[in-house]
């Protein structure tokens, strides 16, 4: 290596070309759609906005990707109170303005090629005016933001996601609200230019602490709350059993990241109703904001269940103290299931909680009750009350199932595996949401659609149950899973999947859904071939 | 009945063979050592023991049980020391204790106590804000409290510091061995192998290369050192003799067998003496 410079971009080229080869790869693929397909005319887009719905994916996995890799979280503990920013760096003979100079530049010009990118395939034949100059600089201003705040050290565990997603949240606002101001090239650039350089100072200075050991600690001013947590939980000096332990393991290891995220952002999010608690959208927004907060920050939370350590030298394995527990690997599954569950539950009482306090002390009850009146005279109370209760009862369960869903996958410690996963649910979603935006509207497609959902529907409960069977067979060949837990299993699911069923049957009109399609919908909502192969994930894990 | 069975047990690591065909028996009672350079399989085969790695060919018993397939079985009655700080940094120690003692129903209080205060542990300290070689201790106390039957220590050496390792390590698996249990340990610092260990296991580049009782091995190789009548550009080929040192007049021979063999015409005996552990390690291993 001749220089600093060439060193950081060696590492980053051999530490990220995979990630960098999938994210190429994508673009040439839409590269060639576009010329192959949308420009030879086979395939007309109505507008430009049908043909940009496919950047979208890309290209947001991609900015993601970017912001992951080029501020080390994919390498660092995020909720930690320490920067992120690699210790073993610390010792490199360069300056502080080096360390932190190189992966902003590097990545400044990784998402200045990324909109390059995007600009030549979203715009071409179409020919409308997009803006060329000053989105050049809006993501290298959300990266270099990232990078000086997640390197930044902080006071309190979990701390640095908030700053950093307000901070980001703020400047993408104030993008908007120019936007929306139809505001000059010039304009933004103004507005977007000092940026990157004030971002640098922050990251040279965060940087600099950090290299010194400098940690701020305000934990002895919350020290009550771990005291009450404790007299909460009834502190007892030995546990019940093994099992006990382990749960209590794994709360304190993730558990308690859901539930914190969640009362962290609730205030926030609940703030708005006290402004415009008279205005029906902004309330009705808030609200809806609100309750998709637990399961969409259940989807951060869920990378962390998979793992038997916080540290980032163990993001993938089992650790030796994990693995050598005297436990079934099914026992350790059903400690993280069991915390998982408190985890989603505790989230959801603090939301239920609080929207009720937040629409009485904002005086946005009146509107409210207003639409639930209006509800209840549609469609009457006994249907009201259980939309309500079906409601909240999917979003319990699915902020779970994000909670649960990828164990299968996170369990077996494979970085290979979990990498072409992501890979590949994210290449999944930059093929479904253009086709699904494509078809919809389209009267004739929606008519064969509806005509062959059964078929569809069918075609994969069939593909779930035969899953589902194969994670039974080797469960039971594994001796992972007693026969009787494998029965009892199978026994709730049918239970659960049949009161769904049943309750839609009683919600749903009979002339817009028949039965059969109801059945299979309920079969599909109900985890059950993933969940259960966490055991064999783990054990692969484990027992390598 | 051995403890610990081990036949032809073999292990890849992508192009790379971590463990070809060992076979080693570990009665009850007694410490045995397993000594090895760095990368030698020393790790790889007590994960084998502890379940962590599965066989690729060959067996492993651990109690007569099969520790992938019954790791409950196994591991209940394993104290496990690892060579990684694997600790979670924010437990304390207490909480290390009470999570522990969850596991196993032989736990001892008092006797964790003891050890505890025998390391200077303070019950309140976060394992995070705990040196490295504090780290090691608590790993120790945890993987000793409740008694096990088998305790297997990887490297403990390389994070406890060298009073512990001298006047506690030594005591405590003394007194585990004393008690009829058995010990497992590896290390790559042989003369505290040769402190503690009654059987020692040499393994090198993924075999076994000697494994014998200590007293054996001792009795078994010795250090001659010979003058020449004459300078030499290489020392003679004698059968017996595992590495030659020297130059000139006088070889030092590290010879496996009778050195009363050794004789040599035109060459003197110096000396005659017990071989080291070091010594006979680096002559069956080869380097140094």
């Amino acid at each position: 290596m001749q220089s600093a410079a060439t060193a950081f971009a060696w590492e980053f080229r051999q530490r990220h070309r995979r990630g960098a080869l999938a994210v190429l790869a994508s673009f040439v693929a839409l590269a060639v759609i576009r010329l192959a397909v949308a420009g030879a005319g086979r395939i007309v887009f109505e507008d430009v906005e049908t043909f940009a719905i496919a950047l979208v994916v890309p290209m947001v996995a991609t900015f993601l990707y970017f912001l992951a890799i080029f501020s080390f979280g994919l390498a660092g503990d995020i909720a930690a109170r320490q920067s992120i920013f690699p210790a073993r760096m610390f010792t490199l003979p360069v300056t502080s303005s080096a360390l932190a100079g190189w992966p902003m530049l590097y990545g400044s010009l990784a998402m200045m090629i990324l909109w390059l990118a995007t600009r030549l395939l979203g715009t071409w034949p179409a020919g409308v005016n997009v803006p060329i100059f000053w989105p050049f600089l809006l993501g290298p201003s959300l990266l270099a933001w990232t990078q000086a705040l997640t390197w930044m050290a902080y006071p309190m565990p979990g701390l640095r996601v908030i700053v950093t997603v307000l901070w980001l949240a703020t400047i993408d606002a104030i993008v908007m609200i120019a936007l929306e101001l139809k505001a000059s090239e010039g304009v933004m650039l103004a507005l977007l230019a000092p940026h990157v350089p004030l971002a640098f100072l922050v990251a040279r200075g965060a940087v600099a602490r950090a290299r010194r050991g400098e940690v701020p600690d305000w934990r002895q001013l919350f020290a009550w709350m771990g005291r009450l947590a404790n007299v909460v939980t009834r502190r007892r000096d030995s546990f019940a059993s093994s099992a006990r332990a382990q749960e209590w393991f794994e709360w304190r290891q993730y558990g308690r990241s859901l539930p914190l995220l969640v009362a962290l952002l609730l205030p926030f999010e609940l703030a708005l109703l006290f402004p415009f608690h008279q205005t029906p959208v902004i309330v009705f927004e808030t609200l809806c904001g609100v309750l998709l907060t637990p399961p969409l920050m259940a989807f951060f939370v869920a990378t962390t269940v998979s793992k038997s350590s916080s540290q980032a030298g163990d993001a993938y394995g089992v650790t030796p103290l994990i693995a050598t527990r005297p436990m079934t690997t099914a026992s350790l599954i059903a400690a993280k299931l069991k915390v998982t569950i408190q985890s989603t539950l505790i989230a959801w009482l603090l939301v239920l909680l609080a929207i009720p306090m937040a629409l009485r002390w904002s005086g946005a009850t009146t509107l409210v009750n207003d639409w639930m009146r209006e509800l209840v005279k549609a469609i009457g109370m006994p249907r009201a009350i259980a939309i309500v209760a079906l409601g909240l009862a999917l979003l319990i369960s699915s902020t779970w199932k994000q909670l649960v869903q990828s164990l299968f996958i996170g369990m077996t410690g494979r970085e290979w595996l979990i990498k072409t996963m992501a890979i590949g649910a994210m290449t999944l979603l930059g093929v479904i949401v253009p086709v699904a935006h494509w078809a919809l509207g389209k009267v004739v497609i929606e008519a064969r659609l509806w005509v062959a959902l059964p078929s569809i529907l069918s075609t994969l409960v069939v593909l779930k149950l035969m899953a589902a069977a194969y994670v039974a067979i080797r469960l039971h060949h594994r001796g992972l899973v007693s026969d009787r837990t494998i029965l009892a299993g199978a026994v709730c699911w049918d239970v659960a999947v049949f009161a769904l069923y049943g309750l839609l049957v009683w919600l749903t009109p009979a002339l817009v859904f028949r039965r059969a399609p109801l059945a299979l919908l309920a079969i599909l909502a109900v985890p059950l071939a993933r969940v259960a192969a966490a055991p064999l994930a783990l054990a692969w894990n484990r027992h390598r | 009945m051995n403890v610990i069975a081990v036949s032809e047990l073999t292990r890849r690591f992508g192009g790379k063979s971590a463990l070809s065909a060992v076979t080693l028996c570990v009665p009850r009672g007694g410490v045995y050592g397993l000594v090895g350079a760095n990368g030698a399989g020393k790790t790889t085969l007590i994960k084998h023991i502890l379940g962590l790695l599965r066989a690729e060919s060959g067996s492993v018993r651990v109690f007569d049980r099969d520790p992938v397939a019954d790791p409950v079985g196994v591991l209940s009655r394993i104290g496990y020391l690892s060579e990684e700080n694997d600790l979670p940094r924010w437990m304390r120690v207490d909480e290390l204790m009470r999570y522990s003692r969850a596991f196993y129903p032989g736990w001892d209080d008092a006797y964790a106590e003891e050890l505890r205060h025998a390391f200077t542990l303070d019950s309140s300290a976060k394992i995070g804000n705990l040196s490295r070689g504090q780290k090691a201790r608590a790993g120790l106390l945890v993987a000793l409290a409740y008694r096990p039957e088998l305790l297997v220590l990887d490297e403990p050496s390389s994070g406890l510091d060298p009073i512990v390792r001298r006047d506690i390590l030594g005591a405590i698996i003394r007194t585990i061995a004393d008690e009829g249990r058995t010990v497992l340990f590896s290390s790559h610092l042989l003369e505290e192998v040769e402190q503690v260990a009654d059987h020692v296991t040499m393994i090198s580049h993924g075999k076994i290369v000697l494994s014998d009782s200590m007293g054996a091995i001792r009795d078994s190789h010795r250090r001659v050192t010979l003058r020449f009548s004459e300078s030499r550009p290489r020392p003679p080929a004698i059968a017996g003799v595992l590495r030659w040192e020297g130059n000139g007049t006088e070889w030092t021979a590290l010879v496996r067998g009778d050195s009363r063999d050794l004789k040599i015409d035109g060459a003197d005996v110096v000396s005659d003496r017990v071989a080291s552990l070091d010594e006979i390690f680096v002559a069956h291993v080869g380097s140094g």
